[in-house]
């Protein structure tokens, strides 16, 4: 075999592990308006699906950017009116934490390479306002998980016009064993809860004022999109649109 | 010599005319058109309002109320909070007189609160009546409260100068 045939295939074999690296595990993005009425108060919930080859476990989460318009009504809701400390939310749960500082929920589900088989298992996420910093809205992204690795994880991250950012960290399934894979996450802003105010000295429950949507509906309707970076060093950027209210724009 | 009797024998009236012709024309030659009758005014402002929620437009509240102080009037703000710490205001102000429009942008501070605060400055953009032609500018300070199902508010205190 001459020195260009050797190098021709080494050549074609980096190729197909750079196109099998990127190709590891793809991810798609769902969000819903419940209702989607613009102008009016809404719940948001958000979700991504990360899959990988048939029975292959998708390289954990490292980080999540999430973009979203930055003229939803978040800031301005009702949501996150207390604060909740972290040690307090990674000690005891979001239970601890103080009502009003509760801005949302939802669930996960992760993958667990056990003895050459796949287990999953779901936890919970809760979405609580943590101290400010710097003047900025500080979410507290919580996921507990209880069987069969019970672990709790907060992710704290800044509310940006617009962007959210997350730094995930990678948590082990037993010791020296490779790290849980996060495969599905779907959480709502805002929804069932229930905040408390002081009226002649009594708690008194209420419901939080909603996220509100823009009056107006961006030409295509309002965009979404999300940078996901994986241990494997690969990234996948899903977008989503949620399309205007029919005869609404 | 000549000339210094010449000039004590002037007489002042006649003196006093012939300088402000002189200015005048030189004024005139110059392109810079003759002060206005009217001397322009200049107010020291402080008002403040407490201004109940009325709608939202996703990231804008629109709140409304009445305006106590310098320039009373019914005040209505339009208030952007993206969730970035500075925020910005429209804002306009009827009374009997005429009205005042402004803008504002300020630094929110404590978010995850239900009384957030905010500092910043507002200048004057447009007015009409009395106040046509104003300018200005000052501080501004405010709290957005949310203490509540129907405790949803702002308050606002202006302190500044207007000249009109």
């Amino acid at each position: 075999m001459s020195r260009a045939q050797i190098l021709t295939i080494a050549l074609a074999l980096c190729a197909c592990i750079t196109g099998s690296a990127s190709a590891a595990q793809s991810v798609s993005i769902s969000t819903v308006f419940t209702p989607l009425r613009l102008g009016a108060p809404t719940t948001v919930s958000l979700g991504f699906q990360i899959s990988a080859p048939a029975g292959q476990v998708p390289s954990p989460l490292t980080g999540v950017d999430f973009h979203y318009p930055s003229n939803l009504g978040i800031a301005t809701s009702g949501l996150g009116v207390a604060s909740c400390a972290v040690a307090e939310l990674e000690a005891h749960g979001a239970s601890a934490c103080p009502p009003n500082s509760q801005m949302g929920s939802g669930n996960a589900f992760v993958e667990i390479p056990v003895g050459g088989e796949i287990d999953t298992e779901k936890g919970n996420i809760a979405l609580v306002a943590g101290p400010s910093q710097n003047g900025y809205i500080r979410l507290l992204v919580a996921a507990t998980g209880f069987s069969p690795v019970a672990a709790r994880v907060v992710m704290p991250s800044l509310l940006e016009a617009g962007d959210l950012k997350l730094t995930v960290p990678l948590v082990e399934s037993l010791p020296g064993a490779p790290y849980l894979s996060v495969v599905r996450v779907q959480v709502t802003l805002g929804g069932n809860l229930t905040y408390y105010e002081r009226r002649h000295g009594k708690l008194v429950p209420y419901r939080p004022k909603s996220v509100v949507l823009p009056k107006t509906c961006p030409r295509g309707g309002f965009r979404f999109s999300a940078t996901f970076s994986f241990l494997d060093g690969t990234q996948a950027e899903p977008r989503r649109t949620v399309a205007c209210p029919r005869g609404r724009r | 010599m000549r000339f210094a009797r010449w000039a004590r024998g002037f007489d002042r009236s006649t003196g006093r005319t012939a300088v402000l012709a002189a200015l005048a024309i030189a004024v005139a030659a110059m392109g810079i058109p003759p002060a206005r009758a009217a001397a322009a005014r200049t107010l020291n402002v402080r008002d403040e309002g407490k201004l109940r929620f009325i709608t939202s437009d996703g990231s804008e509240l629109i709140d409304e109320g009445d305006a106590a102080g310098t320039l009373p009037g019914n005040l209505r703000a339009y208030f952007v909070y993206n969730g970035e710490p500075t925020v910005s205001a429209r804002f306009t102000i009827e009374g009997h007189s005429g009205s005042i429009s402004g803008k504002a942008k300020a630094r929110l501070s404590n978010p995850n609160s239900s009384e957030p605060s905010f500092r910043g400055a507002f200048s004057i953009t447009g007015a009409s009546g009395r106040y046509a032609h104003a300018r200005g500018s000052g501080e501004l300070f405010g709290v957005f409260i949310r203490r509540g199902e129907h405790k949803y508010w702002l308050t606002v205190q202006a302190i500044g100068k207007i000249t009109y």
